[in-house]
């Protein structure tokens, strides 16, 4: 009893959430006038001078995802306190800058820095 | 992140050059060695290596630049060092090798490196402190805003910055911490070095509320202009060749301190 409506609403959850992130990468692109691009910026490295460089509140989120390697929105949202809706547009915007990679698992989405691609 | 009783990473850092980082790490590190903790001394000072003359290693095979250059595991690229420090702890080494060639290499890495390297970093934690046993790794860092330095900050628990009275480095000591380290939010502490008068009371309230107001950081200790320590030409391990001397006690003291704080 009751299990039905629950899976609903926990589909219709997963589907906002993609749609979500369809939407942030949409105003990513409009803000950089890369209209034409739909691919994320190839490989740019995540290194210090770059952590440095960054806004504060992406700093905090890609620090997070340094220490842990590879993580979820949700995970790194435990580790920085902030909600997890926040830390995964956080987390899209830096794979749009090309900063992150993400790959999908099942229903989870993971996010990593890609150490080991090409020079 | 680490909230785990597992054990601490430190680096030794200063905006400039020859403000006792070296000696500082060395000593902390045979410190905490001497108190039965097993520690790994790390070398990141890759463009002008001093461990290697310091702990006298000259002619070692084993360089720690072959683990950030995936050419080993992190055990591999140490070196046990604890017959140096008798009826202590584990006492290892990661020296950065000084051979010209080495430095130049070092110097001429590209970006993708130095994130392959902060990633190596990283990895120690998992290497060196939940598997491997130790319980402090220990980076001696290149002053300023060197690639290698500021992955070791990023990678380390605890920030230790040695700054000496000098007005430029006083300065430059204040800058780094607010346009760096509060940038990373890391926990950082004082030492400040080569202090005139580091005995009397007057002193040691003025450069407290120094630490507070100018550079805004907890102090960890003050270190007196010790002669001894010149004359001693880099040649001691102070803290086990000069169990006696005021220098050991105050290393101790920086010891209990860093070892009572708690990491985030």
């Amino acid at each position: 009893m009751g299990k039905k409506p629950l899976q609903i609403l926990e589909k219709i959850r997963e589907n906002l959430e993609r749609l979500n992130e369809k939407m942030e990468v949409i105003i990513e692109i409009q803000k950089h006038g890369r209209k034409d691009m739909l691919q994320p910026l190839a490989d740019a490295p995540l290194d210090v001078m770059t952590l440095l460089s960054m806004p504060d509140h992406l700093r905090k989120t890609a620090m997070t995802l340094c220490r842990c390697g590879r993580a979820t929105a949700e995970e790194v949202s435990e580790q920085t306190s902030r909600a997890r809706a926040v830390e995964s547009a956080y987390l899209n915007q830096l794979v749009i800058m090309g900063y992150l990679k993400k790959e999908r698992d099942g229903r989870k989405a993971y996010f990593y820095a890609d150490r080991e691609s090409h020079e | 992140m680490s909230n785990k009783k597992t054990g601490k990473i430190i680096a030794v850092h200063s905006y400039k050059g020859g403000t006792g980082k070296t000696l500082l790490s060395v000593n902390l590190a045979a410190t905490f060695a001497k108190q039965g903790k097993n520690v790994c001394l790390i070398d990141l000072d890759f463009r002008a290596p001093s461990l290697f003359s310091v702990l006298k290693a000259e002619d070692s095979n084993k360089w720690f630049n072959d683990y950030l250059n995936d050419g080993c595991d992190a055990p591999n690229a140490l070196i046990d060092m604890s017959s140096k420090l008798p009826g202590s702890g584990k006492f290892s080494v990661g020296l950065a090798n000084p051979s010209t060639e080495a430095m130049r290499d070092m110097s001429a890495k590209d970006r993708k490196w130095e994130m392959r390297a902060l990633g190596r970093l990283l990895a120690l934690r998992n290497s060196l402190l939940e598997s491997g046993g130790f319980d402090y790794i220990v980076f001696d860092t290149s002053p300023g805003l060197q690639y290698s330095s500021i992955n070791a900050i990023v990678a380390s628990d605890l920030v230790i910055v040695a700054t000496t009275g000098d007005r430029s480095d006083v300065d430059g000591t204040r800058r780094m911490l607010r346009e760096m380290y509060d940038l990373f939010e890391k926990k950082t502490g004082l030492v400040v070095n080569k202090v005139l008068d580091a005995g009397s009371k007057t002193k040691q309230e003025e450069m407290d509320i120094k630490a507070k107001t100018v550079y805004q950081v907890p102090l960890l200790g003050l270190v007196p202009c010790f002669c001894d320590i010149l004359r001693a030409e880099g040649d001691l391990i102070f803290v086990r060749d000069k169990p006696d001397h005021p220098f050991t006690k105050i290393m101790g003291e920086i010891a209990k301190k860093i070892d009572n704080s708690q990491v985030k």
